[in-house]
């Protein structure tokens, strides 16, 4: 079901063309026959889930596809419209003892996912009738099962989606909560993959022009200013790979998840607060001082947000080797933190509240926070403090400006865990960003590697293009290199045509 | 002018020549290779299997055209010097011939990096002929004879390899019948070629010489798929005629670079050079073309798209990108100065060639068009400007080594395959030799890839892309361009040719390994060198040193 909802979702998009030549009712009966061998094989799998369901997708693609079909069918008729849902039985097609009945679709190529001529079989998702009819596949002449991920590298190899899209079809599929869905959604459309064609279309403008300048300006007229242009063309691109980079891996970190981390000296409630976030009793809580010695994670959906919370133990010397270990790794994980929960006693604040600024600057730089924006500062157990106390301190806070946002809550009376709720959702929005808005964002570690080879490149050209032109057009071509491969498109004949395009060149 | 020793025995030569001749008009002669053509690729295919060993015979139309310019007076350039430098570096003959022969002698793109450099000559139309037509004679096991080839003769394939027929000789235009076991075709333009003036259209393969039908007949019925292209040459004119006052002066370099690792310098005094001038159509030049248009069938056919004689190779585009003609450009690129370059065709000689004007309009039309381009008011016409248009061999039907892949032991190199100037036809022709020679004796072939020479780039895209339009070399088309520069051709191609093919004589890998040595030396000297990052700054403070690793020793 899943890969009809995506399919389903594609033609939305527009993806596929939809003006397909009509095949008129049925496919002329010699497509049932044998296909030719050498044409490349026909592949099968599962397409749906495993386990028993109500209804599983067997998918088929490749040449001999209408001949399975046929086969597993044996319609009289021929072939099924294309693209429309037939109930038919299906049955072994050596035995021809009946297997199921299910629905048949017909997707003939090239108006199909992979490209080529494709079929799919929607069945009862019973294990015997998925094997049973996966083994009725199989002693097919030319068929064979599919490899992992094998009917998204045809639609690769047909150019039906560039590397981009691949990605986003396979975020999507492994999407969890909605914010994923719709990032990656978009980037299955092919915004992120447009966003770097058009800076490959620039940046192949800029080569053909340095390219004329070096093969034609001593023989034939290049307009004075080519260079000109080579360059700002290039910083115009510097730039905008420079802020796309930069954009605080909003993308990368919706699609692997947001880090948080509890964090804060022992005994602060750090594990009755993820109990708290959680609603369930994930960490174990006691009164005494050091109880959570290793790092407890659980993956949260916060407000459409994936996050990776981790609760760890509390910071304090100590000569406890096994507690040292865990302070050891709070740290690690403090490194690591997209986002840090700093934990206090509102009690011991109280208690210090002469040199308050000091305590808290100081506590925060022991949790390495850097940045305001990364951090919560957290004050628990507020139901131990009297309204004016409370109020006194709430004052002292509100001078300080630099703080990060503080929420006042008791993971014991549950009290301000809405607020701060409400506080984490806002800050996770501002890490990942709303994935429908603006710039379509940098999903992946790979292409994010990519541009900065790119970028990398680019500055080669600039380090050489007064000294020898060859080196400097060597950085342009491989900057245009490093984004072809995260589209899976590189072009050289496009150079050479646009030379010819912009520029009179003779004999 | 020329090195002393080559006059001195010319003569002799001539006569070697000649009997050489006598008693070849008996059917059924043997060879090992057949060339059939005498132009650039022709003279480089027969020179290089003769190097190799193999008996050789060049059938040419006429005799005294092998070697002939047909068109520029020039070598090489930004991409096509690399290639004259590679077919150099397998010891081939264009470049020792331009550096004897060459009256004006400029390195392109000094400024832009070494590995774009363009070596580029003008060289004297008439001494480059008889320069060529002298080392012909005097290279061993190298025969040539005057006769048109009629057809192929061909017999069941060698099983052991693929294709679907073998070539066993050419029957010539008297009928006779001369055996070969490898057959390289390098006919030119001359493949059913025809002249364009105007609308009227004459069967010749260049002014005045007949075209070759039977051939283009004989290679349709083996099944090669053929295409229709046209270039086309500008008028001739004369010297005195030009006003030059007026003109943009270009000289020669003070110091030539030769073409050819073998010299260390060119024949001709640096100060001798002859001089170049440079001049710009006028929008009186776009009107002339406008007006006669009608009057001018090439031009527009150029703008329906190159016909095909059989079925088109690949959709082909409305025009060939690079202008081929003075027309194309301005109707292309209309309101602009286009350059023209006013070459000097020789020492002796009274013409003119202006590079940039090649044209296919009535001659009164070229006149009138002359008029508009300033130094060339007065220009007096010796030869008009004409196209011609030829069939080519889709070149996807070759293999690498540039054998065809139906009938085995014939080869094509040339203009034959789709290319366009002397230097892409070299590169093809020696490619062609020495492969035509290795396939005589069994030996494995011997072909370049991308990585490795300009002349692997140029088969690789004709052999595996095939061309719409005539296939001309850029440095841009290399993807390997900083390394493939034009002063290390002979270290990257002369040991592995020498050791290969056999098709390299001595001296020439004696001088490789006497640069590659000189090489090393020079390279582990400054390797020995090694100062601090401050030292080099004292030393060379015009230099910019990076300081982000200062303090390494470097």
């Amino acid at each position: 079901m899943l890969w009809k909802r995506i399919s389903k979702l594609r033609t939305v998009l527009g993806v596929l063309n939809r003006k397909v030549p009509s095949y008129g009712r049925f496919k002329p009966r010699h497509f049932c026959s044998v296909p030719p061998v050498g044409q490349g094989h026909t592949i099968f799998a599962l397409s749906s889930g495993r386990g028993k369901c109500g209804v599983a997708v067997i998918r088929v693609s490749g040449p001999a596809s209408a001949f399975c079909l046929c086969q597993l069918t044996r319609m009289k008729q021929g072939l099924p419209p294309p693209r429309t849902a037939v109930l038919h039985s299906i049955s072994d097609p050596n035995s021809g003892e009946l297997l199921d009945r299910g629905l048949l679709l017909w997707f003939p190529g090239p108006q199909s996912f992979t490209g080529e001529d494709c079929a799919e079989f929607h069945v009862h998702g019973g294990p015997a009738v998925i094997s049973a009819i996966l083994q009725a596949l199989g002693s097919l002449p030319g068929l064979r099962p599919a490899e992992a991920g094998e009917f998204t590298r045809r639609a690769f190899q047909a150019g039906k989606l560039d590397l981009t899209e691949v990605e986003g079809l396979g975020d999507l599929i492994h999407a969890e909560t909605e914010a994923q869905r719709r990032q990656a959604l978009r980037q299955m459309a092919g915004d992120l993959g447009h966003l770097y064609q058009t800076w490959s279309h620039t940046l192949t403008r800029a080569l053909a022009h340095l390219e004329a300048f070096i093969d034609f300006s001593e023989e034939e007229n290049i307009e004075d200013g080519v260079l000109n242009q080579v360059d700002n063309f290039v910083r115009q691109l510097q730039m905008e790979i420079h802020s796309h980079l930069h954009d605080n891996r909003r993308g990368e970190r919706l699609r692997s998840g947001v880090h948080v981390v509890i964090a804060g000296e022992a005994n602060a409630g750090k594990s009755s607060l993820l109990n708290a976030i959680c609603q369930r009793p994930a960490a174990i809580v006691s009164p005494i001082a050091g109880t959570t010695r290793d790092v407890v994670e659980t993956a949260l959906d916060i407000g459409g947000f994936p996050v990776l919370l981790s609760d760890t133990a509390g910071l304090r010397d100590t000569h406890d080797i096994i507690e040292k270990e865990g302070v050891r790794r709070t740290r690690e994980r403090l490194e690591q933190a997209d986002l840090t929960v700093a934990l206090l006693d509102v009690v011991g604040l109280l208690e210090a509240s002469n040199k308050l600024t000091h305590l808290l600057f100081s506590f925060l730089e022991d949790l390495n926070v850097r940045q305001k924006q990364q951090c919560i500062l957290v004050l628990n157990k507020i139901d131990l403090l009297h309204k004016k106390e409370l109020n006194d301190l709430h004052c002292a806070l509100k001078k300080e400006e630099d703080l990060p946002t503080v929420c006042w809550l008791s993971c014991k009376t549950g009290s301000g865990i809405e607020e701060f709720l409400r506080v984490l959702r806002a800050e996770l929005e501002i890490l990942c960003g709303n994935p429908l808005l603006g710039m379509p964002s940098l999903t992946q570690a790979r292409h994010r590697s990519h541009l900065h080879k790119c970028l990398e490149a680019l500055g080669l050209y600039e380090y050489y293009k007064r000294a020898d032109m060859a080196l400097a057009a060597e950085g342009l071509r491989s900057a245009l290199a490093s984004l072809g491969r995260i589209t899976g498109k590189v072009g050289a004949e496009e150079i050479l045509n646009l030379i010819f395009r912009d520029f009179c060149i003779g004999k | 002018m020329l090195p002393r020793r080559f006059c001195h025995c010319h003569r002799a030569r001539l006569q070697f020549l000649s009997t050489r001749l006598i008693g070849q008009n008996v059917s059924g002669d043997q060879y090992d290779v057949i060339v059939v053509g005498g132009g650039h690729a022709g003279t480089e295919a027969a020179a290089a299997a003769a190097r190799g060993g193999a008996q050789t015979l060049l059938v040419t139309q006429k005799l005294s055209t092998i070697g002939t310019l047909s068109c520029n007076p020039s070598f090489g350039g930004i991409g096509k010097g690399h290639l004259v430098r590679e077919v150099d570096a397998l010891d081939g003959l264009c470049g020792r011939l331009c550096d004897q022969t060459g009256i004006h002698f400029k390195v392109l793109n000094r400024s832009k990096g070494p590995a774009v450099w363009g070596l580029r000559a003008q060289v004297d139309r008439l001494l480059y002929r008889s320069a060529m037509q002298r080392e012909v004679c005097a290279t061993a096991l190298l025969n040539v004879r005057e006769a048109s080839v009629e057809d192929l003769m061909v017999e069941d394939p060698d099983a052991s390899r693929p294709g679907l027929a073998r070539v066993t000789g050419v029957r010539l235009g008297d009928g006779a019948i001369v055996l070969g076991r490898a057959v390289i075709l390098t006919t030119g333009t001359f493949l059913s070629g025809s002249l364009k003036f105007g609308t009227s259209s004459v069967p010749g393969g260049r002014l005045g010489e007949a075209p070759s039908v039977g051939l283009s007949l004989s290679l349709s019925e083996l099944g090669f798929t053929k295409g229709r292209l046209k270039t086309g040459t500008p008028p001739r004119i004369r010297k005195e005629s030009v006003n030059f006052d007026k003109l943009e002066v270009h000289h020669g370099d003070e110091r030539p670079v030769p073409f050819s690792f073998m010299n260390a310098e060119v024949a001709i005094e640096p100060s001798q050079q002859l001089l170049c001038h440079l001049t710009y159509t006028t929008p009186g030049v776009e009107d002339v073309v406008r007006d006669t248009l009608a009057a001018n069938d090439h031009v527009q056919q150029d703008t329906k798209g190159p016909r095909s004689l059989h079925l088109a190779v690949r959709p082909s585009r409305a025009q060939y990108r690079y202008c081929p003609s003075i027309e194309s450009k301005v109707l292309r690129f209309p309101g602009r100065a286009h350059q023209v370059w006013l070459e000097p065709e020789g020492l002796n000689s009274e013409l003119i060639y202006p590079q940039g004007l090649s044209m296919t309009m009535p001659v009164e039309a070229q006149v009138a068009l002359l008029r508009h381009i300033p130094g060339l008011e007065a220009a007096d016409i010796a030869a008009a400007g004409y196209g011609v248009q030829y069939d080519y061999l889709d070149p996807r039907q070759l293999h690498p080594t540039l054998e065809t892949r139906k009938v085995q032991g014939l080869f094509m190199a040339g203009q034959i395959n789709g290319t366009t100037g002397y230097e892409e036809a070299a590169a093809q022709g020696i490619v062609a030799g020495i492969n035509a020679f290795l396939h005589t004796r069994s030996l494995p072939p011997f072909t370049i890839s991308r990585t490795e020479g300009y002349i692997g780039v140029l088969i690789d895209d004709l052999t595996s892309l095939g061309v719409t339009e005539p296939y001309r070399m850029f440095t841009s088309r290399a993807e390997f361009r900083t390394i493939l520069r034009p002063d290390n051709a002979d270290q990257r191609l002369t040991e592995r040719a020498y050791h290969q093919t056999g098709c390299i004589s001595g001296a020439r890998v004696v001088t490789a390994r006497h640069i590659a040595s000189r090489l090393s030396e020079g390279i582990s000297l400054l390797k020995s060198l090694c100062l601090s990052s401050y030292r080099w700054k004292q030393l060379l403070p015009e230099v910019g040193i990076s300081q982000e690793r200062s303090g390494h020793m470097r």
